[in-house]
């Protein structure tokens, strides 16, 4: 049924009528025609739709969001340099073992480099490839947990970081020189796997079943003892966990809240790979740094906009 | 409350805004699809005349969206719902939607995305109930606008309105859109759009009458 105009309606319309500018109105004819007569027209333009916003229509957006998530993926691909969702496993013990050092470092640097390398491509495992082929056969690799920096630039860094666990290194022995290619194997990849998941390994990985690393609890032992690049660690590793009063313990202690890893990695960071939006808001609340790069050149701040949770934009102060 | 009568000089009243021929208007729906279709194909004047035949209600549903305070934002966003059509011209479908529509639909858009990039909040809803709460006075007879003046006023009691219901009100009097059409264009239901522009006239007599009432 077609709405009757109203009185209202014609003293609104004879108002406006009333109102009228001819003179600025012919200004922006020539103004607006001119404009027009310099746009290249586009005679193939996608159908617009009545329902659809003229400047980006559903198209764009996929394109732009494949654009997004393939330079998110390139990104950490490309420049971690070592997998990040080991490094969120429970904590281990203050001391790693002395026999696993030498044999560590007893690695020519490019064969670990190698390694590190291989161990973050899960496709190349299967396929043999050319740098695990250049390994001696004698040697037995797991997953390493933190990159094969030269032991300088590690110490440099953050000196007990220089020192993983025994769980997460890579070991070179040979007592598991006869060991089966498919043992090895299904070890191997589930070092790629995490490494692959990227900023979504943290979350997952607490899930997952460990491997047998000796869960040394995080305070009231030992572990609070020992130096405070571990107790940083600690806090880099309940910080991806989410685990709150952990982070509130460990800042009380007087842990710096920007102590990075090897990799420069801060617990701000850890947090917002893991999706953690408490976590992140309570680090910025104690002075955590947004704008603190870490080895490849990325910020918390970059990281949040890559997660893209509105939730954790919010917490870290990228929305309102 | 005394009913308010009117006069307008003659001379001030083109005689196109006396009514609106809805037979004339289905004509230039075909002609404006014909026009845009001539503009695709190079035609240098079919834009011209597509312009002059909607440019004015097309600003002015800008201008009063955005309100007498941002009248230069008015002017660009109006240059940019002119670009745009042109550089769409070619994805335009008559079949799915009048030009006015689409028109319409673009201006919108760009509006709307003025209001994103300045941070207007659109309470839509909560204004629609706030217009619940006017009362309704005595219709008033407002056959014709007798002054400059009082049209200033009328137009500024229009942009008084809640956004939604100005939007509404602006495409139906001023536009002489539809209810469905305007349905399509903002995505309310149709009876949504029955609502808002009731609630707009009702603020609008409110509004008038007050005012007259207040130099009477």
């Amino acid at each position: 049924m077609p709405e009757h105009r109203d009185p209202i309606d014609r003293a609104y319309t004879q108002a406006e009528e009333l109102l009228d500018d001819s003179n600025s109105r012919a200004a922006r004819r020539s103004r607006i025609l001119g404009a027009v007569a310099q746009e290249p027209l586009a005679h193939t333009a996608p159908n617009l739709s009545s329902h659809r916003r003229p400047a980006w229509r559903r198209g764009d957006w996929l394109a732009a969001a494949s654009i997004a998530g393939l330079g998110v993926f390139l990104a950490t691909r490309v420049y971690q340099s070592a997998p990040q969702p080991l490094r969120t496993m429970p904590t281990p013990p203050p001391f790693a073992p002395a026999a696993s050092e030498p044999a560590r470092t007893s690695l020519p640097p490019a064969a670990a480099k190698t390694i590190s390398r291989a161990g973050r491509a899960p496709t190349l495992k299967s396929a043999a490839p050319a740098p695990l082929a250049a390994i001696p056969p004698s040697l037995d690799i797991r997953p390493v947990a933190s990159p094969p920096m030269p032991a300088p630039m590690a110490a440099r860094a953050f000196p007990a970081e220089a020192s993983p666990p025994p769980s997460q290194q890579v070991i070179v022995t040979a007592e598991r020189r006869a060991s089966p290619p498919a043992a090895g194997k299904s070890e191997f990849t589930g070092g790629t796997q995490d490494d692959s998941l990227g900023a979504l390994g943290s979350a997952l990985m607490a899930k997952k079943p460990a491997p047998p690393p000796p869960a040394a609890p995080l305070l009231g032992s030992e572990a609070d003892a020992g130096s405070p690049s571990v107790q940083a660690g600690n806090l880099r590793a309940a910080s991806a966990g989410g685990r709150l009063s952990e982070i509130e313990t460990l800042l009380a202690l007087g842990v710096p809240v920007d102590a990075p890893d090897v990799d420069g990695e801060t617990a701000l960071m850890k947090s917002i790979r893991a999706d953690e939006p408490a976590a992140a808001a309570l680090l910025l609340r104690h002075g955590a740094r947004l704008d603190q790069r870490n080895r490849a050149g990325m910020s918390a701040r970059q990281m949040a906009t890559a997660v893209g949770d509105p939730a954790l934009e919010r917490a870290v102060g990228l929305k309102p | 409350m005394c009913p308010i009568r009117l006069a307008i000089p003659e001379a001030h009243v083109p005689s196109r805004v006396q009514s609106l021929d809805l037979a004339a208007m289905g004509a230039e729906t075909s002609e404006d699809a014909d026009l845009l279709r001539a503009h695709v194909a190079g035609d240098p004047h079919a834009f011209e005349r597509l312009y002059d035949r909607y440019d004015r209600r097309c600003f002015l549903y800008i201008r009063r969206l955005l309100g007498q305070a941002r009248g230069d934002a008015a002017e660009d966003l109006h240059q940019e719902t002119w670009i745009s059509i042109s550089r769409n011209a070619g994805g335009f479908d008559p079949n799915r939607a009048s030009f006015r529509a689409w028109m319409y639909t673009a201006a919108r858009n760009k509006v709307w995305d003025h209001f994103r990039r300045q941070k207007v909040a659109i309470l839509t809803s909560v204004q629609d109930s706030a217009a619940i709460m006017v009362a309704d006075p005595a219709p008033t007879p407002l056959e014709a606008v007798e002054s400059r003046e009082l049209a200033l006023k009328i137009v500024a009691a229009v942009e008084a309105l809640p956004l939604a219901q100005r939007e509404t009100f602006v495409m139906f009097a001023q536009a002489g859109l539809s209810l469905e059409e305007i349905s399509n264009i903002t995505g309310a239901g149709v009876e949504t759009i029955k609502s808002r522009l009731r609630y707009a006239r009702t603020a609008l007599r409110q509004a008038l009458t007050t005012e007259r009432s207040a130099h009477a």
